[in-house]
C-alpha cells in the first residue's frame, strides 16, 4: 500500500473516532467550565472522563498532525522548510498530548 | 532541484461559492480547534498548581470573555463535526452532485449554529 493511501486511511479512521469524542467533550466542557477547582478536578480524575479525555487528546493530535501536514504540502513550496515544519509538528503533537495524559493520571483532589 | 509546481488552492483567484467557503473554513477551523485543544491541555496541566492558583483561571472562565470563548469553541467544534460528517459521506461516494453539495454546505453552516445552541442547552442541563 502506498504511503499516501495509508495516510488517508489513518485520517479517515481517526475522524470517525474523533466526531463522537468531540461531541462528548464539548457537552461536558460546557457543563464544567464554570465550576470550582474541586469540580473540575473531580471531572478529570474520575472514569470514564479520564479515559475519554486521554483518548480525545491522542486521536485529535494524531488527526491534526496528518491534516496540518497536508496544509504544509499545499502551501509550503520549499522542501527543506516543509520537512523541518513536519518534524517540528510531529514532535510537538506527540509531546502535548503525552504531557496532558501524564497530568490526568497524576491529578488528585 | 527547486519545485516549480504551483501552490494550491488558489483561494485568491477562484470565485467564492458555498463549497470553497466550507472547504477553506474547514481547514482554518481545524487549525483553530487544535490550538484551542492545546489551550485546554494547558488548562488541565495548570490544575497541578493547586486550588489557590486556579482562582485566576476560574475568574477568567466565569467572565463574559470566558463564556464567549467557550461559546465560540462550541461553534467551531460543531462546524468541524458537521463538515467532517459531510467529508465522510463524500468518501463513501455520496453527495457529489452540485445541488446536493450546495445543500449539504448550507446544512453545515446553519446546522453548526443550531448544534451550538443544542450543545449549550444540553451542557447547561436546560434540556
Amino acid at each position: 500500500m502506498v504511503n499516501a493511501t495509508k495516510k488517508w486511511i489513518f485520517l479517515k479512521v481517526s475522524s470517525v473516532i474523533l466526531i463522537p469524542l468531540m461531541l462528548w467533550f464539548i457537552i461536558n466542557l460546557v457543563s464544567i467550565y464554570e465550576k470550582d477547582y474541586i469540580g473540575i478536578v473531580s471531572f478529570f480524575t474520575t472514569q470514564p472522563s479520564k479515559f475519554l479525555t486521554s483518548l480525545l487528546m491522542i486521536v485529535a493530535f494524531f488527526y491534526s498532525s496528518l491534516s496540518i501536514s497536508e496544509i504544509f504540502e499545499d502551501y509550503i513550496h520549499d522542501e527543506k522548510i516543509k520537512n523541518i515544519a513536519n518534524k517540528l509538528l510531529y514532535i510537538l503533537f506527540i509531546i502535548i498530548p503525552l504531557i496532558t495524559i501524564m497530568v490526568l493520571f497524576n491529578l488528585n483532589i | 532541484m527547486e519545485n516549480k509546481n504551483p501552490l494550491s488552492p488558489h483561494i485568491q483567484i477562484y470565485s467564492w461559492n458555498i463549497s470553497s467557503l466550507i472547504s477553506i473554513s474547514h481547514r482554518i477551523i481545524g487549525v483553530i480547534n487544535i490550538l484551542a485543544l492545546t489551550l485546554i491541555c494547558l488548562w488541565i496541566t495548570l490544575l497541578l498548581l493547586g486550588e489557590t492558583n486556579y482562582e485566576y483561571i476560574k475568574f477568567f472562565l466565569q467572565s463574559f470573555l470566558g463564556k464567549f470563548l467557550i461559546l465560540c469553541l462550541t461553534w467551531s467544534f460543531s462546524f468541524q463535526m458537521l463538515s467532517e460528517i459531510r467529508h465522510l459521506f463524500w468518501d463513501f461516494g455520496y453527495g457529489f452532485e452540485l445541488m446536493t453539495s450546495k445543500i449539504t454546505g448550507l446544512i453545515v453552516i446553519f446546522g453548526s449554529f443550531v448544534l451550538t445552541i443544542l450543545i449549550y442547552l444540553i451542557g447547561k442541563q436546560i434540556i
